[in-house]
Order: structure tokens, then sequence, then C-alpha cells
């Protein structure tokens, strides 16, 4: 909803998270397995396994759409759509918003993805190599649309005066998705806004990253010299933000403000980073939320637990700080979650903020001298924060780095 | 801040490669939608609009592009159209140049194929890895940004027919948000076999008649002043972008209706000021709406109405896109003309509606 | 050098036109002994690529970490041998 209207910039707040993962549905949960360490690895049952040599995921377990969902037929709805439509739920009532008072207000719902509803592309291959394509089910076809992760929160909670825009900007898309939010409320563009990212755990990104040789056979261990790859997982992370001014209107508890936001792309390579371009990439961060490296308390690392990835980003992040904060990567207990996985790591950031503590990296044994980064190894650490940082990396090398900060109000 | 204009765009259209042929054609009201061979384009759809003779080798290069899909290859040509047209100015300082791409859901055949190898192959790892960034939604976009060095933000938008509108109005905010100097913007999508048969049963049976367009256009957009310093014409002001959503497809009217009045409203624009509208026009009752809606909001203005589809086919994700450029080929070389709007519409079958409201620099 | 050459000269080049195609170069730039990365421009992805597309020519399953090994014509053709034997084994 652009338009030319110059209006003084606003300050934006996360008053609602929901949270769909591996180790826990709803913001409770979550925080709980934040805490303690809890890892969401287990073997993988969404697809066949049979003739990969391991196949564990982080999968999403005793997820009843049922339960989130109520306008909207889920059965129309693909995998990802149905986590995103339940984060946007989860959201809104953690926000303490009723139905109502969200339609009153103009809204931007956007929501990051890798894979969108890649599970029932595969599912509907399946179908093509044993019916022929004349056979496909109309019903898995229509739901299987990559903006159907926005629409789809659109009808559920009946929205009307809304921009549903969904971005599959790959593995660092929720970030895109919360930036996006941040910059149409911050501009005023809308009064409220529901981002972040969802996908689902498919056979294509599985099979893609197998092939790759960068699936870990067991667990995930970001930053550890020993490390063996990534684990594929799902979920949605969705955070409602607002302005400050409706937030302290309405009395709101307020998880952190968001600071700002840097995007960038290395255009170099499909599938390896760039260190230089991504360093690049947390300075623009960090000008546009007005802060300092030695600001930044900790970082949520894209850290996805590759030989490659872990060493590029840790040499990004010595770059550009004299002395690194403590770094650690959540998905060595929740998997890489695709467009969910900053999104979550953003719900994880807002979390420490409040809370008072870093989520810490498990599955760490000895970290990798190349790395050489404190990465909370284990056991979390409560501490005060004030300034977080969550870096997320995409294939063609489509970074993004979000800043949030503690809400204080003042005395 | 100086006002967001449109400045250079380019389109790869079932007209062929080039923002020329596709004013031409587009001005002359010339169909490209042809007889599909159905050796070459197997399917359920005997007639479509595919861009001719394109292919990645011919138009994009030799060297670089064996793994290369169909929907990256248009979105690169357009890209590479465009900063021809404008002699590269844009990534001269490629940092502050974004690039802000749409798409459907990628490339689907690539996506399906990428799957279809891993179940038939002997074993459900003999998948080919360089095909693997195609599998992913944001190839088109990111490798249009490796191709021709573009390393601002690079940004996938995914909204069915609204596409467009939608990677318009984040092209817009992004810019508002200090991330970059200028966009490049647009949209692009591919005829294949597999997008075919997915569109054939996600359609009702009335809609199947239409048959499917491929293509894309991509806009340079950038603040007036700069534009005027780099000597890249004004050809229309982005005023605003509007969307909302509806229920019942009864409500697609009253929907688009008050999306375009909003429109008008908050930018001051008369209604009889805007002299260009092109609709989407979806098959169904929804072009019949749509149309409807926009009258509504319109009252007795008398705008030219520039209907895209029925000259290229659906052309699903690239549709908006196509239709913004179909504006600027009737606006012609100088632009809109000051004290003339355009409009471009959408209605997408999920629930929502948007439309983009230009004006003479 | 192995000796028990179970890669015949057909085998040796359907190995030699794969990789060509993969690194787009003529088949006459490359020597059984020029590397892939330094002489050829391959990257990480190439390489894989090799692996992969061989493991499907010719039937044969090939450890990641023979990528080590797989740094030319010769080296490659040193694996798949290996890998024939395996399979025959």
């Amino acid at each position: 909803m652009y338009d030319n209207d110059q209006r003084p910039a606003r300050r934006v707040v996360i008053t609602g998270l929901g949270t769909v993962s591996s180790i826990g549905l709803g913001v409770t949960a979550f925080l709980d397995g934040l805490r303690s360490g809890r890892s969401g690895v287990k073997p993988i049952t969404a697809f066949d396994t049979t003739g990969f040599a391991h196949a564990n995921g982080c999968e999403v377990t005793g997820f009843d759409p049922a339960e989130w969902i109520h306008r909207v037929d889920a059965t129309e709805l693909g995998r990802a759509t149905q986590f995103s439509v339940a984060a946007a739920r989860m959201a809104v009532a953690d926000a303490g918003l009723t139905p109502e008072e969200l339609r009153a207000r103009r809204a931007l719902v956007s929501v990051g993805t890798t894979d969108a509803e890649s599970r029932d592309l595969d599912a509907l291959v399946d179908v093509e190599l044993r019916e022929g394509p004349e056979r496909l089910p109309a019903t898995v076809v229509r739901r299987a649309q990559a903006g159907r992760l926005s629409t789809g929160i659109v009808r559920e909670l009946a929205l009307t005066d809304v921009e549903a825009l969904t971005l599959p900007t790959a593995c660092a898309a929720g970030n895109y998705a919360i930036g996006s939010g941040f910059d149409a409320i911050r501009g005023g563009e809308v009064e409220v806004a529901l981002c972040g990212g969802a996908d689902a755990v498919c056979r294509k990104t599985f099979a893609g990253f197998y092939r790759l040789g960068t699936i870990a056979p067991e667990v995930c261990q970001p930053f550890d010299k020993d490390r063996k790859g990534i684990l594929t997982g799902e979920g949605a992370g969705i955070l409602l933000m607002e302005s400050l001014e409706t937030a302290r209107a309405r009395g709101a508890r307020i998880y952190a403000e968001v600071l700002g936001y840097g995007l960038n792309c290395d255009a170099h390579h499909p599938v390896a980073p760039d260190q230089d371009s991504l360093a690049r990439c947390m300075r623009i961060a960090h000008r546009n939320a007005g802060v300092k490296p030695q600001d930044i308390d900790f970082i949520s690392a894209h850290g996805t637990g590759t030989r490659a990835n872990d060493v590029t980003e840790a040499g990004a992040i010595r770059q550009v700080f004299d002395a690194p904060p403590p770094t650690v990567s959540i998905k060595s207990m929740i998997g890489h979650s695709m467009g969910a996985a900053s999104a979550l790591a953003s719900a994880a950031c807002a979390l420490a903020l409040t809370e008072g503590f870093i989520p810490p990296t498990v599955n760490h044994h000895e970290t990798d001298p190349e790395c050489g980064l404190d990465c909370v190894p284990n056991v979390a650490r409560s501490t005060e924060l004030n300034v977080v940082q969550n870096n997320a990396l995409a294939f063609a090398g489509n970074n993004a780095v979000l800043i949030l900060g503690r809400h204080r109000e003042a005395q | 801040m100086s006002p967001l204009v449109l400045s250079a765009w380019s389109a790869v259209s079932p007209y062929g490669v080039g923002a020329e042929p596709f004013a031409r054609g587009i001005t002359a009201g010339r169909c490209a939608v042809g007889p599909l061979d159905p050796a070459t384009h197997p399917g359920p759809f005997d007639r479509g609009g595919v861009v001719p003779d394109f292919s990645a080798r011919t138009h994009v290069g030799k060297k670089g592009t064996r793994t290369m899909d169909r929907v990256t290859a248009l979105a690169v040509a357009a890209v590479g159209q465009l900063l021809e047209s404008c002699d590269g100015g844009p990534v001269r300082q490629p940092e502050e140049t974004a690039l802000v791409l749409g798409t459907g859901s990628g490339s689907v055949q690539s996506i399906m194929d990428f799957t279809r190898d891993s179940f038939a192959g002997e074993r459900p790892y003999h998948v080919d890895p360089a095909r693997f960034p195609n599998a992913v939604m944001n190839r088109a976009a990111g490798q249009s940004a490796i191709w021709h060095r573009i390393k601002g933000p690079n940004t996938t938008v995914a909204g069915g027919w609204l596409t467009g509108l939608l990677a318009l109005s984040y092209a817009a905010r992004l810019h508002r948000g200090g991330h970059c100097a200028r966009v490049l913007c647009g949209a692009a999508e591919e005829y294949s076999e597999q997008r075919a048969w997915l569109e054939w049963h996600g359609r009702s049976a009335a809609e199947r008649a239409t048959p499917l367009g491929e293509g894309g256009a991509v806009f340079l957009l950038e603040p007036a002043e700069a534009a005027r310093e780099a000597g890249h014409p004004a050809l229309a002001r982005l005023l605003t972008t509007r969307f909302r959503a509806y229920g019942a497809e009864s409500e697609v009217r009253a929907a688009l209706a008050a999306c375009v009045r909003d429109a008008l409203k908050t930018t001051g624009v008369a209604p009889g000021d805007v002299r260009l509208v092109a609709p989407l026009g979806a098959g169904g009752e929804s072009a019949a709406l749509e149309e409807a809606g926009v009258g509504d909001a319109l009252g007795a203005a008398d705008p030219r109405w520039i209907r895209c589809r029925p000259l290229l086919g659906d052309t699903s994700a690239a549709a908006t896109s196509l239709q913004l450029a179909a504006v600027l080929a009737a606006a012609g070389a100088d632009g809109l003309a000051p004290g003339e709007a355009a409009l471009v519409t959408g209605v997408e079958r999920d629930g929502t509606v948007g439309c983009a409201l230009l004006a003479g620099a | 050098m192995t000796t028990t050459n179970r890669v015949d000269a057909e085998g040796r080049a359907t190995i030699k036109g794969i990789i060509c195609d993969i690194l787009e170069i003529d088949a006459e730039d490359m020597t059984d002994t020029s590397r892939f990365k330094e002489d050829h421009e391959a990257d990480s992805m190439g390489a894989i690529e090799i692996l992969s597309q061989l493991e499907r020519a010719f039937g044969v399953d090939i450890d990641q970490a023979e990528l080590a090994r797989m740094v030319n014509l010769e080296g490659v053709v040193t694996v798949i041998d290996e890998a024939l034997l395996a399979k025959a084994a």
C-alpha cells in the first residue's frame, strides 16, 4: 500500500508471537524449548526415506489444524499454509487483540518461504508417475500455490483492509517478510503487520541437500569442529507488529522493538555464501537500525551447521565485530526450517530480550577454531540484553539481517 | 522526498523479446496466442501465448546457461533488456540497486522435475545438484542478480495474479525504507507442460478454455530527481498501490471499487483524470466484476481500456506486470501526460484484489 | 595409477564427455592431468555435479570424500575404476 505521503517515522514493536516448531507449539512451549536446549530431531516421516543412508529431520509433531484453524477448511490448505495460519492465530491471540479489533486496522500480512507447498507438489509428482498428469486432484493443485501462505491468513482472520504478500526469498525469507512489515508500520502505511515465515518438510528439498552432501546423519552441530551439515525442519513463526503508539494506547505487552534491518545480494554464486558480502549486509543492518557493532549483545546466526556456512558466517562476523558477541544457532535445536527459520529465530530473539537469556547452541562438543566464536554451548545463559542481531542467508546470496532491541518504558 | 517514477521498462512476451515488439503488438491489439505444437508443448492446451523462438542459449548466452530454466532465462533476459535500454546505468552502483521479481511458485516444471528424478531414479538422491537451485523459488531473481551483478536487496514476490502489483508495492516500500537508491521491479512466468497441467486442474470447467501465456516485464523505479539527473524520461509517477480482500466472489466488485476509490482519494486524483485502465480480466465472472468495480469507482469517467489477456493469454504471475507495461506502451515514449492518470487492476481467486495508480510526471 | 583398468576407452570417453559438458569446455582443452578447479574454473557445485552424473552413468556409489581425488580426469577414472570393482565384488 505504497503512497507518497510523508509521515513521521513511527517506532515499531512486536506485541504478539506465534510459533509452530519441532520443539513446541505455541510461544510458551517454544520458550521452554529454547531455555532448556530441547532438540526436535527425529526420523523423517513426511515421505518414504527408503534408499537414503540417513534421514533425520526436525518435524512438527502433534499438530492438529482443527485446533487453530476455524474459518477456513483446513483440507484446502497445504501443510505450510496450515502452519502459517496457525502461527498467525497464535500471534493475534498472544497480542491480546480480538479478531474485530484486528479487522478494524489496515494490515500487511507478509510471509516468507523457501518451498511454499512443495510438499504438495511432491505428492502431485507421485500421482503423475502412477496415474498420469490427467489425474491430478484439483484440491491439492489449488492449494499448492505460494501466495496461499499469506492469503490463507487473510481468509482465516477475515481481514478486508489488507495487503497479502508472500516472499519466497528462500532461507532468508522470514527476515525479508519481517523487514517489510517494519517498513510498512514505520512509514505509516499500515497499523498492524503479521509477518514471518513458514515451510513444511518435503522430499524435494531433502533430496537436494542430501545430494549436495550437506545433510547431517544424526544431529545438527553449528560451529562444532565435527559438524556434518543441516537437518531439514519445518514450522512457522509469525510476529504481530504495530507502532509503539498503538501498543501503548491499548496497554499491550511489548516483547521487543524492531530497530531495523539490512538486505543485500552477493550476486556471485548460486549456493556458496560470500564472506565480504555478508559482512556488508550486517553493516547495512546496523546503519538502518542506528546501532554500532559494540551494541549487539548476541547474534542469532544463520548457523546451518554446514562446513561452508559456519566458517563463512563466522568470518563475516569477525570482519564486522572487533570482539564478536556470543553467537548462537537455534538450528541446533529446531533444524533448518527453511523460510520459517529466520522468523522463528526472530521470535526466539524477541523472547530472549524479554526474558533475559541467550538460547544455547546444543549438540556442541568442541568449537571449530576456524569459527572461533562463543556459541553458548549446550546450556542457555541468563543475562540482560539490549540489542540482538538475527542473521539469515539464502541461495543466490540473498542476505537479510534483522536488529531487535529491548523495549523499556521511560520512567 | 522526490516522488518515485517509472523511468524505463522492458518486456519479454509472446510478441517477442523487447519493449518494442510488445508496444507494437499491444498498440495494434494484435493477438499473440497461437496454436501449440503438441510435440514441443505437450499438455492439455492446444493454444497458447509463448515467446517465439526463445531459449536461454539464444537469448541469454551459450555459456552458463546449460541448466538455466525457462522462467529464469525470461527474467534474466527481461532484466538485461532493461539495463541495456538505460546503458547499464542502474548497475554502475550495483550495491544501491535492488531487484524485486515476482514469480508463481518459481518454476513448477523445475521443482517437479527434480522431485520426479528422486522418485524415478535408481536412488532417491539421484537428482541433478546443479538444478537444485532451479527448484527453489528465488532462483529467477537470484540468478538475474548474479548474471547482471545487482548487489542490492534481492527479493522474490508471489501472489498469483496480483504478483506484479505486490512486487511494485514491495519495491516502493523498500525504497522508502532507505534500502536502495532505485529498484528494478517486475515479474516473469514461463510456459511449461507442468504449469499447464496445474492450471488446467486448478481452474473451473468454465475457465479451462483460456489459453496460457508467458513472459515478463521489468521496470526501473527511481526518484524523479534521480531519473532527471540520469537523463531517463519520467514515464509515469507511481502514486499508490492498494489492496483489499473479499470473501465470496460476489464481493469482488465492491472490494475493488473500495480499493480504487481509496487510491483516488488519498492521492487527490479525480476519477475523470484516469484515462487508461488495464484490468486483469480473469476468466469466468471475475472479469465483468472487475470492470464493474472499476466503473463504480470512476463514475462518469470514460477511460480507454487496455485488455491484455485476450492478446497474450493468461500470463499468471506476470499478468499485472505486463498490464503495467501495456499502460506504458500505450502512453508512448514521453509517458503519461501531466494531469493524466492510469490504473492497473487485478483480482486474485484466492480472495484478494489490488490496484496501482499512476500519473503523468 | 591403477592397473586393473575396468574403465575402457569408451568409458573414459563417456567420463570426459560428462565432465567437459559440466565444465562447459571443449574436449581438446582437457588433458588427463589438467585440473578442474585450477585450470577449468570448476567450483564446488561443479565437483558434486560430476560425482552425481557419474554415479548415474555408471550405476555406482561414490562417497563424497572421493571428491578430494576427483581433481582431474585421471583421478576421476581411478575413482570410477575402484567403484566398479567394489560393485563387482
